[in-house]
């Protein structure tokens, strides 16, 4: 899982390993499972030594008494929150409409995170994302009509189209969920 | 018993499903029903009248007469010949000798009459029954009441006998002589007057030879007879006959089952009219019959391949559709006799020659069964072969069958490319089916030939010189109008049915065609002539057929050919009306969209 | 060549609306609909069952009579037409491919494709020779004198298309025309409406299928009646095909 769900997760508001753990599960139900826990704090200090985010209390704006967790040295949990970097890079995450490898679960997560944060609209990115694949599909295609008729090459273009084919109907299906607000 | 059960509630649901369907059915099969049923109740309907004006005029048993010499021997009557017969065995009662003549009568209108003299006071036999007015006196005349009527002459009237003035003082009814229009079965002497059959007067004997002296006509003799076994007359009418029969001048006997006979006759002719046209009918039904249900059998198929498919037999499966058919057949048969029993009182009436109307038509048991019978066997005969089939396909089979696709004619494909745009899809469709072709054939050949078989009845009467507003000719007239009618009906009720079907069927094809840019107007009309050739077909066939059954009916009777004009109208009325028939269902079905059609097909 | 070169639009609508039934049970198929196709562009209609786009496309192509709205076709006012003209319409202008093909089961390939053109009125010698041309262009030459029972799905569908052809159309409508076919006859159909945009017919195709979707120079979605969205697809992608077979990192 890459590290921009954590972090954009953290767009709502600054949490913990294990809140992020809570929230996570949530969104992703028995799936989550899957997920293992050390991902989570191993991403959550990559984005720290990256200057992403910092954990609140230590030398943060805003962190004053009352701040939730514990600030002093043995105290238990820690909790993160974005830089201003983080911040920029989590709105730059969302309108990238590059394709990754079959990974349902990030885009899934991208779509709960921005809805979340009230930082895009889930529908938006829905709508990106399948013109992206359309022309993607266009490409395929036209690459297929050249092959001639039994080429090897063309029997696996039209895996890539078909796989394709089945993203986008599964995109629809995201945005027709979307569009429900019950589901927010 | 629950499987009785359930059969009935499917058989029951099934019909409530179709009502429509169902009702039209029943329709077709009651007209046939109804017309059976008419000529059931007309059978022997005569007798009963005939026998209670021969018991209220004391009708005789054997008529006598002896007439003028002919050509070869000359001179009067030799009324001495009868006075031997009233003195013969068996005989208890007799009445006459009566002077009659035959002479012009003059009233309204103008016809022949044949003139009985007779004395004031009654006789012991055949003493006529007055229905108006009073008996005969000097200068006063009865006249027959069947031949009052056509004359339209009543008690009071002045009318001439050979030009001698006479009033009319009475009407009367009698079995001693055939009724209007048929006198001349007990012989006439009519030479010397032409118009047509004559009817019967009663005068006075003094104003009976002062008429014929008047119009210097010979004079017969008719003398009634009384048997002690009245069963007995014909033999003895035979016997009399057979004694006699080189003697120039012998008298000339008639029984009074003869007379009965010939009277039951004009009923008769009534009778053989509504039989034939109900077997035609029958036939129309067949045919009305197969088609409704053909275009149902797709749809049956399909709905008995459930009914199988949750573990009903084939013999179940029979039942059901059975026990559907049989009750629309009796319902058809309830409806057939009670239109046969409203109708028939209006038909039946013996005419005013005789007493009293018929009643009731009695048709008995074994009548109302046969009426039964038949209706239920036509309702399930033309269901039989879908039955069948429905029963023994598999059930995998029934539920998948979509229509049959049509067979493949590589002729009619040619040829038809070669026509105009309506032509083209008109007779590419029709073809498709072509058993519902030949049954378009098959119906109006049915029904011209009924048409037929009545334009040769009219002409044939037509040339037999009957008397003016003869009772007979009159009700054969509203028999065989009656009988048109329902043809009519029925033959047009097909028309639109086998256009329906034809057009329900094609319904897919059509909204293709229309998709592909034929009008609906090329449609419709393509529709309407392609059915126009069978029609034609039919219509022709119908000449041949309206004389083979005036030949069958009336076992080889004469038959004249009707002028070529009313055949002409009838072939050419008939295609018209099929044409514009078949356009009514074509021009509704071109209403609907051609999108919904082809979406539903698709579905 | 798939730009709007010439002025006007093929086709136009303006405020097309279709409903069926009346008071509660009514149901707007097509909800005031604003559209336009230029000459030679590729048009594709998505959206989810019942969504309208179906009777959105016989509406265009006049098999079915709008109830309220504006519809011209190459210039000419169409919405009006009473079934005779429409008809003209259907013969001259507009060419269907259904989704269920609708070949009539007892002619063979050719006589379905020339029917058309003899509904038209041309002389039989005539029809059989462009149905004969239309059949070597789809590439069924030598099934000719088959029947469609002994035609594939994919063969049976380019057989529909060259009967749409017969009466030269300005216009092709294909209502989910890969609908009931494979993977492999999908891409012969393809293959072949490429052919059909590269001669320069305008096509408006319905579908349910991303992949012919994808072919289109602009898809449009419908939800409940009414377009909803508009994309044009030309222009390339930001990625590579090779990534999207697990090649390269």
């Amino acid at each position: 899982m890459q590290q921009e769900v954590v972090l954009a997760m953290l767009a709502k508001e600054p949490s913990s390993g294990s809140g992020l753990r809570a929230r996570l599960n949530d969104a992703l139900g028995p799936l989550g499972e899957a997920m293992n826990d050390g991902q989570i704090y191993v991403n959550l200090s990559r984005l720290e030594k990256a200057g992403l985010i910092a954990r609140q209390g230590i030398g943060m704006p805003g962190a004053g008494a009352g701040a939730g967790a514990g600030a002093g040295p043995g105290a238990g949990r820690k909790v993160y929150q974005l830089t201003a970097a983080g911040q920029e890079r989590v709105a730059e995450w969302l309108t990238e409409v590059s394709w990754p490898k079959p990974d349902l679960a990030e885009f899934h997560l991208k779509l709960v995170a921005a809805a979340q944060a009230g930082l895009a609209d889930p529908i938006g990115i829905v709508d990106a994302q399948r013109r992206e694949l359309l022309r993607r599909l266009r490409d395929v295609e036209r690459a297929a009509m050249a092959e001639p008729g039994g080429s090897q090459a063309g029997l696996l273009l039209e895996g890539i189209a078909l796989r394709l084919q089945a993203d986008l109907r599964w995109l629809e299906a995201c945005e027709r969920a979307w569009t429900d607000r019950r589901y927010r | 018993m629950g499987k009785l059960l359930l059969v009935w509630r499917l058989a029951a649901k099934d019909l409530r499903h179709n009502a429509l369907e169902a009702v039209l059915l029943l329709l077709a099969v009651a007209a046939a029903a109804t017309t059976l049923t008419l000529g059931l109740a007309l059978h022997g309907v005569t007798n009963a009248p005939y026998a209670r004006t021969r018991a209220a005029t004391h009708g005789p048993d054997v008529v006598a007469s002896v007439f003028p010499g002919g050509p070869n021997a000359p001179g009067p009557a030799k009324v001495g010949e009868l006075r031997p017969l009233e003195h013969a065995k068996g005989v208890v009662a007799a009445s006459g000798p009566f002077p009659v003549t035959w002479v012009v009568l003059r009233g309204r209108s103008s016809a022949g009459a044949e003139v009985e003299g007779r004395s004031t006071a009654p006789v012991a036999v055949d003493q006529p029954k007055l229905t108006a007015g009073s008996w005969v006196r000097p200068g006063g005349v009865v006249l027959e009441a069947g031949f009052a009527s056509a004359l339209d002459l009543h008690v009071g009237d002045q009318l001439r006998l050979a030009g001698v003035p006479l009033r009319v003082v009475g009407t009367a009814v009698t079995a001693a002589v055939t009724s209007y229009g048929k006198l001349c079965y007990i012989g006439c002497d009519d030479r010397n007057v032409s118009y047509g059959q004559p009817g019967f007067v009663w005068t006075t004997t003094a104003d009976a030879a002062r008429v014929a002296h008047v119009a210097k006509e010979p004079i017969a003799y008719f003398l009634n007879l009384k048997l002690a076994d009245p069963a007995q007359a014909a033999g003895f009418a035979n016997r009399f006959d057979a004694s006699t029969a080189n003697a120039p001048s012998a008298p000339y006997l008639v029984s009074w089952q003869d007379i009965a006979n010939e009277d039951a006759k004009v009923i008769g002719n009534v009778q053989l009219v509504l039989f034939t046209g109900s077997w035609l009918l029958v036939l129309l039904a067949l045919a009305s019959v197969a088609v409704l249900v053909g275009g149902r059998m797709a749809e049956q198929s399909r709905r008995v391949g459930l009914v199988k498919a949750v573990g009903g037999t084939p013999t179940f499966v029979a039942m059901v559709l059975v026990l559907e058919h049989m009750l629309v057949g009796v319902g058809a048969a309830a409806v057939g006799l009670l239109l046969g029993w409203l109708v028939a009182p209006t038909l039946d009436g013996p005419g005013a020659g005789m007493l009293g109307s018929a009643g009731a038509p009695a048709l008995g048991p074994a009548g109302i069964g046969l009426v039964l019978a038949l209706a239920v066997a036509v309702a399930v005969a033309a269901t039989f072969v879908p039955t069948l089939r429905a029963a023994r396909t598999t059930t995998v089979r029934l539920l998948d069958d979509a229509a049959r696709t049509p067979r493949r004619r590589p002729m009619v494909l040619k040829v038809s490319a070669h026509l105009p745009a309506s032509l083209l899809v008109g007779v590419r469709l029709a073809v498709r089916r072509p058993r519902r072709l030949l049954l378009a054939v098959f119906s109006v050949a049915v029904t011209a030939s009924g048409i037929m078989a009545v334009l040769v009845v009219h002409a044939t009467n037509a040339a037999r010189g009957l008397a003016p507003n003869d009772p007979q000719d009159l009700r054969l007239d509203q028999v065989t109008a009656l009988l048109s009618v329902m043809l009519v009906v029925l033959a047009a009720v097909n028309a639109l049915f086998i256009a329906w079907a034809t057009i329900l069927d094609t319904r897919h094809a059509a909204a293709l065609v229309r998709a592909l840019g034929a009008t609906p107007g090329q449609v419709t009309v393509g529709i309407s002539v392609a059915q126009l050739v069978p029609a034609l077909a039919g219509a022709l066939l119908g000449i041949p057929g309206g004389l083979g059954i005036f030949d069958v009916a009336k076992k080889g009777g004469s038959a004249v050919i009707p002028a070529a004009g009313w055949i002409a109208l009838m072939v050419l009325g008939t295609v018209l009306a099929v044409a514009v028939l078949a356009a009514i269902p074509a021009r509704v079905g071109t209403r609907r969209s051609v999108a919904e059609v082809l979406q539903a097909e698709a579905a | 060549m798939n730009e709007n070169d010439s002025a006007d639009p093929l086709v136009r609508c303006r405020g097309l609306r279709k409903e069926y039934g009346s008071g509660e049970g009514m149901v707007r198929a097509v909800d005031e609909v604003d559209l336009e196709v230029a000459r030679g562009e590729a048009l594709a209609i998505m959206g989810p069952s019942g969504c309208g786009k179906s009777t959105l496309l016989h509406l265009l192509g006049g098999l079915d009579r709008p109830t309220a709205g504006e519809l011209w076709l190459g210039g000419r006012r169409i919405d009006r037409l009473c079934e005779r003209g429409l008809a003209q319409l259907r013969r001259h202008d507009v060419g269907f491919v259904f989704q269920a093909f609708h070949l009539m089961d007892e002619l063979t390939a050719e006589e379905n494709v020339e029917l058309p053109a003899l509904l038209a009125g041309r002389s039989p010698r005539d029809a059989r020779q462009r149905a004969r041309e239309l059949l070597g262009e789809v590439g069924l030459a030598d099934r000719a004198d088959h029947l469609p029972s002994a035609l594939s799905g994919g063969q049976r569908q380019r057989v529909a298309v060259a009967r749409a052809l017969a009466n030269e159309p300005q216009l092709v409508l294909a209502d989910e025309p890969t609908g009931n076919l494979d993977s492999a006859a999908t891409l012969e159909v393809l293959r072949l409406f490429e052919d059909l945009h590269t001669a320069g017919l305008t096509l408006v195709v319905v579908t349910h299928d991303e992949r012919i979707a994808a072919t289109a120079d602009r898809l449009i979605s419908m939800r409940d009646g009414a377009l909803v969205d508009e994309t044009r697809l030309v222009g390339g992608t930001r990625g590579n095909l090779g990534d999207l077979a697990g090649l390269g990192g």
